[in-house]
């Protein structure tokens, strides 16, 4: 436990130092803010602007408050997930390619703290920026819109969250062999392809975490998805990574060059 | 004294389709401070990070302390060795003194006695100024020193270091080698090098590498006797007869080895005083016109540079 903690700390300092607690959930907050505000503008923007036509103007309306909720974590889905995942790359694959794990992993005799420690400081700042961007599009939205259930609304957010956290989580075993951006890429690259699977194959791939981006959305626009499958394989899914990330880091500290 | 702290046998790593430690052999007694000599791709790296637990080795057996421990004690033992790496990478955004702190903390130091330590190393290799700046603007000298810091700061029984003063200046040079001195006998040192020089003037012993096998070790002034040779060296003046005659000198039976340059000449003789005589009788009776005989003998450094030659 205490080396989690020293390992840990280390890491939010660092985080720290390099403003990630700061990009990271301003990019959120800034995604969350603009959708309800956007689409709260929309029709009248159009209006302003003048040529089109009263019948086309009238279909434009204002969605309802549950849909703009869901439209504000589909923009999380791609550039919230970006900045996430490009925030935490290096978390491993720096380490070798700096040479920095050269000097710590002598000194330790088990990597899987230091490695947990990574993990639960990538967690650290994904909930808050998630919960931060969410929480800001909620207000928004129910300010300037209309009001929303916090039943669902809490719900699709946990599952949201499980979405994010094992996609971001792949970075560490990847990390372990690869370098930061190529991680980074691939990471990206096979959350996309489970998600769209997912949505390909629905009846093959029920327990897919892959599922849970639309399970969240299913959340607020009034369904009742069964989500017990695929947030289950997410944690696995986590609880994997750490464990192969920390088996690679171990087999091969350094980069060839090194 | 005479205890072994270390002791590692038939110790080999295959890298791909290279082995760059093929199969080597040596203890280490505790106090003791030996150099690991060798020249650029010896495999002395390779060696130390074997030895500090970062690689695992391919064949052979590295024992830690008595002999009845084993692999697991092995895994205790690593918080009793101080490391520096070739090319030590900090975080540029930590200072030294956290950098310190932290590597104290990860081998086990509670905080309060971390910190008191960490300043007391950094005391020691003359940091104690730049404690509080941050790493990255650390000149590379100073982040060699926090290297040695580091490897100093949890009070390991033994240090191994990887070419600790390659690069430093003549003054920090100076410094590292003083601090190994004053650390001789408390710890036991090995460290690795290019040059004999450092070796000789901090250790008592020496394991000589050569592509990736020991070409000598055993303790410096043994060594010194063994390779000490009597040996002439001459020098004449640019001629005809001058030339055939150092080319004839080979075929002498009291020389052992020569050496012929174009004026020159260095001769590894069996008896000195036989040599002396008949070579300045030859010399007289043909009329050689030298410029300087000079005898002597055989250091060490000559057969450094035979072995890594070769
Ligand atoms: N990670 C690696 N992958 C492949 N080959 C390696 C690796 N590290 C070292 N080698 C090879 O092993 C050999 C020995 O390298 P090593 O770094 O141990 O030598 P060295 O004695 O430390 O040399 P130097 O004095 O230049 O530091 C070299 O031929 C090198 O190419
Ligand atoms: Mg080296």
């Amino acid at each position: 436990m205490s080396m989690f903690w020293i390992h840990f700390k280390k890491e939010m300092l660092e985080a720290a130092r390099s403003y990630k607690w700061i990009w990271v959930p301003a990019v959120f907050l800034l995604l969350g803010v603009m959708q309800p505000v956007m689409m709260y503008y929309l029709p009248d923007i159009l209006m302003m602007s003048g040529d089109i036509p009263p019948e086309a103007a009238a279909l434009i309306t204002v969605p309802p408050p549950e849909e703009i909720l869901a439209s504000t974590l589909s923009q999380f889905s791609t550039i919230g997930l970006l900045v996430l995942v490009l925030s935490a790359m290096n978390t491993v694959a720096g380490e070798r390619s700096n040479g920095t794990a050269e000097l710590v992993l002598p000194r330790i005799s088990s990597v899987l703290p230091m490695m947990i420690a990574k993990w639960a400081a990538m967690m650290s700042l994904l909930i808050l920026s998630f919960v931060l961007g969410y929480a800001g599009s909620a207000y928004y939205t129910s300010q300037l819109i209309g009001t929303l259930e916090w039943g669902p609304m809490l719900g699709a957010g946990a599952f949201y969250i499980a979405w994010l956290a094992w996609i971001v989580t792949l970075v560490l075993p990847l990390g372990a062999v690869l370098r930061g951006p190529a991680a980074a890429f691939i990471a990206l690259g096979s959350a996309a392809a489970l998600t769209m699977l997912a949505s390909l194959l629905p009846s093959h791939l029920q327990w897919s975490p892959g599922r849970l981006s639309a399970i969240a959305t299913e959340c607020l626009t009034g369904g009742d998805p069964s989500a017990w499958a695929p947030a289950v394989s997410a944690v696995c899914f986590m609880a994997l990574s750490t464990i192969a990330a920390t088996l690679l880091l171990k087999r091969r500290p350094l980069l060839p060059q090194a | 004294m005479m205890e072994p702290v270390l002791r590692i046998h038939n110790l080999t790593k295959h890298m791909g389709s290279l082995t760059p430690v093929k199969g080597i052999s040596f203890n280490l007694e505790r106090g003791s401070c030996t150099a690991l000599l060798g020249p650029n791709g010896a495999g002395k790296t390779t060696t130390l990070r074997m030895l500090a637990g970062l690689l695992s080795p391919s064949q052979g057996e590295i024992r830690y302390g008595n002999s009845g421990e084993t692999g697991a004690d092995n895994q205790r033992w690593q918080k009793r060795i101080g490391y520096l790496p070739q090319y030590p990478k900090f975080y540029g955004w930590m200072s030294g003194l956290e950098y310190l702190i932290f590597s104290a903390k990860l081998s086990g130091l509670p905080g309060k006695q971390a910190k008191l330590r960490s300043l007391e190393v950094l005391e020691m290799v003359g940091l104690q100024e730049a404690a509080n700046r941050r790493i990255s603007g650390y000149s590379g000298g100073m982040k060699q020193r926090l290297g040695i810091a580091q490897a100093l700061v949890h009070e390991p029984e033994m240090i191994l270091l990887d070419e600790p003063v390659s690069a430093l200046d003549p003054i920090g040079r100076r410094e590292v080698m003083d601090l190994l001195d004053r650390l001789r006998g408390e710890v036991t040192i090995l460290f690795s090098t290019h040059v004999l020089h450092d070796a000789e003037e901090v250790c008592d012993r020496m394991v000589l590498m050569v592509d990736g096998r020991i070409a000598e070790q055993g303790e410096l002034s043994e060594l010194r006797a063994k390779y000490r040779q009597p040996l002439l060296l001459l020098e004449v003046e640019p001629g005809e007869r001058e030339a055939d005659w150092l080319r004839s000198l080979p075929e002498r039976h009291f020389i052992e080895e020569a050496e012929i340059r174009n004026r020159a000449a260095r001769l590894v003789v069996q008896d000195m005083d036989e040599a002396r005589a008949a070579l300045v009788r030859e010399m007289a009776d043909a009329g050689i016109r030298f410029q300087r005989i000079e005898a002597g003998a055989s250091s060490l450094e000559d057969m450094f540079m035979k072995v890594v030659g070769a």
